[in-house]
């Protein structure tokens, strides 16, 4: 009796998964074809100020969905790193002449460390205890906020930060202007959508879904689970940072909202409406979210009802999203 | 499914169809444009707190302002062209208010800005017009708005500010050597007013006791009041607005704190006390920016009642209402004198507008762009005294405007 086990056949290729071309043709030019869509935003909305939120509310999504999406951990704490991108880009600008750009970068950096502290401490638990975590260590991040009034500004919010022009490569651009600074943020977007894509297609992508479907299976596999969890977390709060500067830089303005719990409310929300799990999903779900705010606020000042029930009825019957059911529908 | 969209995908599209496609395309795009081109209407923004615990002040902000709009344009609108109202739901939220507010410059192509509820709120508002040069005169309280870090040459302070309330109230309301304790909602409006009244007290030569701060919105206060009653004051400051006041002066009277101390407010709200009846607030203190009663002394409150009475079915205008039409009022005479909107001869017909719409004799400081007004302090009346329903508050004191009253220009950091 011999031992030796024989593969009844060796692949030739990669066991590929069945779909059809354009389904594959689309996934790999996924971020080109975001980009393109994003392009035409403003010109489609009512308003550039509503198009300007859909990129930052979409980026924001964008980086919670890397962490509830694919990684399956479900934090209520994600404003913390919005708010603290926000407060450090105002801060380092307002209060240090920071350039923009260095601002950005610290902003997107903080939210990075914040990141990595809160994650460190939250991944211990699983589950709703790493909810409400989450949940408290945001809530110190909020009243941190309030008190330290003489660098945030407090429950008057963060001001005195205003970037009226953009200087780069020799030309000056008038950030003012609503379409030339669509299209500045929308560089950043379009980063983050690079970004996310090349970390989802990454074998880190395919670990921390793995993650998401079996934990212990995936420990069996030989993953270090914590730190693929702590990984994801931190790049998550990167990417959430990074809309906190872009939202910072659109209002040159911070107000303490940005770190309430409503926010953090407000993102599991967009992306749950937009498709969890899924690489676009959260723009059509911030798209879907702030638009239906933007047109029933105008009708009646009763639009929570309308966009509550609405969220209830995807709740019960299209779980996947509006984006999710779409190419759920395509792909069958 | 996909095939169907491949085959929509691969199907050549005619150059005719391009054509068409593109230029409706093109004027679909190009429409609100060329629209916007054709009318001369005067446009004002107003981002309010529609939705939240200031909604009730809010809407009366907005009747008020489509009443001074209306009264604009029945005599033919401003240097003939009509005026529009484009109210906006601010949420009572910083980033909410300053993204419509955006919406209402860059779209809407409003000519100036009115509004906006909470001292926080409309330094959301203020730091997006003065980015962008456009006159945003602001109805709510702020002592921070008038500090030369926000100021701006587009910004006017319609509303009066907590400096000036507290120490009109106290000045009234307290004695000097009196033992004064404070309760305070836990946030900026509740720490401007507290700052007031601190100030006040030693100008008086009265004695702070003690203070404790609540959340804003909170709904229990019992355990505090024994705490309050232990400092033994002879006056007790509440300082916080909207239903947490009705709420934290009804405990206070289950308390029978009223047997031992006078309850003071900074502003005394009309729509709180409509919410909890003359008995509770019976005999507190306060200071207010109109009340309707203003109209057995002034023929201008006369006027402005009669014509809100004919438009919103015999009612009054409240307190906070009344920002609205001042402010708008104050906005359009100065327009009306610039002879348009332009906004540099508006902002200079504004800094020399002497007016008096509703409330006696108004005008802006110069340094700081604060509406210099009188102050009313009303004590709220015995159910046995109300010769109406809505006679609600005895006038008194009308303190009649000063720049005296006002931080001086070099305190608030302008160059003398």
């Amino acid at each position: 009796m011999t031992t030796k086990s024989v593969p009844l056949a060796t692949p030739v290729v990669p066991a590929k998964r069945p779909s059809s071309n354009l389904i594959a043709t689309i996934t790999s030019w996924r971020v080109l074809l975001s980009i393109a869509i994003l392009c035409l935003l403003p010109w489609v909305l009512p308003s550039k100020a509503l198009a300007v939120n859909v990129l930052i509310y979409g980026v924001l999504a964008m980086g919670y969905n890397l962490l509830f999406g694919y990684t399956g951990l479900l934090s209520f704490g994600h404003a913390a790193f919005f708010g603290a991108g926000a407060y450090i880009t105002g801060i380092a600008i307002g209060q240090f002449g920071v350039p923009w750009y260095g601002a950005v970068l610290l902003g997107v950096v903080g939210g990075g460390v914040l990141a990595f502290v809160i994650g460190g401490l939250s991944i211990r638990t699983r589950g709703i205890y790493f909810s409400m975590v989450t949940l408290a260590l945001a809530q110190l991040v909020y009243h941190v906020g309030l008190q330290a009034s003489s660098w945030t500004g407090g429950e008057n919010g963060l001001r005195g930060f205003t970037v009226a022009k953009i200087d780069l490569f020799g030309v000056s651009i008038n950030f003012l202007d609503p379409v030339n600074k669509y299209y500045i943020l929308m560089v950043f977007a379009a980063l983050a959508l690079w970004f996310v894509s090349r970390v989802l297609n990454s074998p880190f992508g395919a670990a921390i879904e793995a993650i998401r479907e079996n934990e212990t299976r995936a420990r069996a596999c030989g993953y270090d689970v914590e730190r693929t969890k702590l990984l994801s977390f931190v790049l998550s709060g990167l990417i959430c940072a990074l809309a906190g500067t872009m939202s910072a830089l659109h209002l040159a303005f911070v107000p303490l909202d940005v770190l309430h719990y409503q926010t953090s409310g407000m993102i599991v929300m967009m992306t749950l409406l937009g498709g969890a799990s899924s690489f676009f999903g959260p723009f059509v779900g911030a798209f879907a979210f702030l638009l239906m705010e933007d047109v029933f606020s105008l009708w009646t000042s009763h639009w929570q009802i309308i966009v509550g029930s609405i969220f209830i009825l995807f709740v019960l019957f299209l779980p996947k999203g509006i984006w999710g059911t779409f190419l759920a529908k395509v792909i069958r | 499914m996909s095939d169907k969209i491949d085959s929509l995908i691969r199907r050549k599209i005619s150059r005719r169809a391009a054509l068409v496609g593109l230029s409706a395309g093109a004027s679909f795009i190009a429409m609100p444009w060329v629209a916007r081109a054709a009318d001369d209407t005067i446009r004002i923004g107003f981002p309010t707190p529609l939705t939240g615990p200031y909604a009730a002040e809010a809407k009366d902000q907005v009747k008020s302002a489509e009443l001074a709009v209306k009264l604009v344009n029945d005599k033919g609108g401003v240097a003939g062209r009509k005026v529009e109202l484009l109210v906006r739901d601010g949420k009572l939220n910083g980033g909410e208010a300053a993204t419509r507010t955006l919406e209402l410059i860059e779209k809407d192509k409003v000519h100036a800005v009115v509004g906006a509820l909470s001292s926080a709120v409309q330094l959301a508002v203020n730091e997006v017009t003065r980015a962008r040069g456009v006159i945003y005169v602001s109805i709510s309280q702020s002592d921070t708005i008038n500090e030369v870090k926000d100021f701006s040459k587009y910004t006017f302070h319609e509303a009066l500010n907590p400096h000036m309330t507290t120490a009109a109230v106290a000045r009234h309301a307290i004695k000097k050597g009196n033992k004064v304790a404070h309760l305070v909602a836990d946030y900026a409006y509740g720490h401007e007013m507290l700052r007031g009244f601190k100030r006040a007290l030693t100008t008086i030569g009265a004695e702070s006791v003690g203070e404790l701060l609540h959340p804003i919105g909170a709904p229990d206060y019992s355990t505090l009041m024994p705490r309050l009653r232990a400092m033994k004051p002879d006056v007790l400051c509440i300082s916080n607005f909207g239903r947490d006041q009705a709420n934290s002066i009804k405990q206070a009277a289950d308390f029978g704190m009223k047997q031992q101390m006078k309850i003071v407010v900074p502003v005394l709200l009309h729509n709180q006390r409509l919410a909890v009846g003359p008995e509770v607030f019976e005999g507190v203190v306060g200071g207010a920016n109109y009340y309707w009663e203003l109209e057995q002394q002034l023929p201008s409150a006369k006027a402005f009642n009669d014509a809100f009475r004919a438009a919103n079915g015999g009612a009054i205008p409240t307190d906070y209402g009344a920002y609205g039409f001042t402010g708008i009022s104050s906005l359009l005479l100065a327009m009306q004198a610039a002879g348009g909107p332009d906004t540099d001869k508006v902002v200079a017909a504004l800094e020399g507008l002497k007016y008096d719409v509703a409330k006696g004799a108004q005008h802006y400081r110069k340094c700081d762009h604060q509406s210099v007004q009188s102050v009313l302090v009303l004590e709220s009346k015995k159910k046995a005294d109300m010769k109406s329903a809505n006679d609600f508050f005895k006038i008194v004191e009308n303190e009649k405007p000063s720049e005296d009253v006002l931080r001086s220009c070099k305190e608030l950091g302008f160059p003398a």
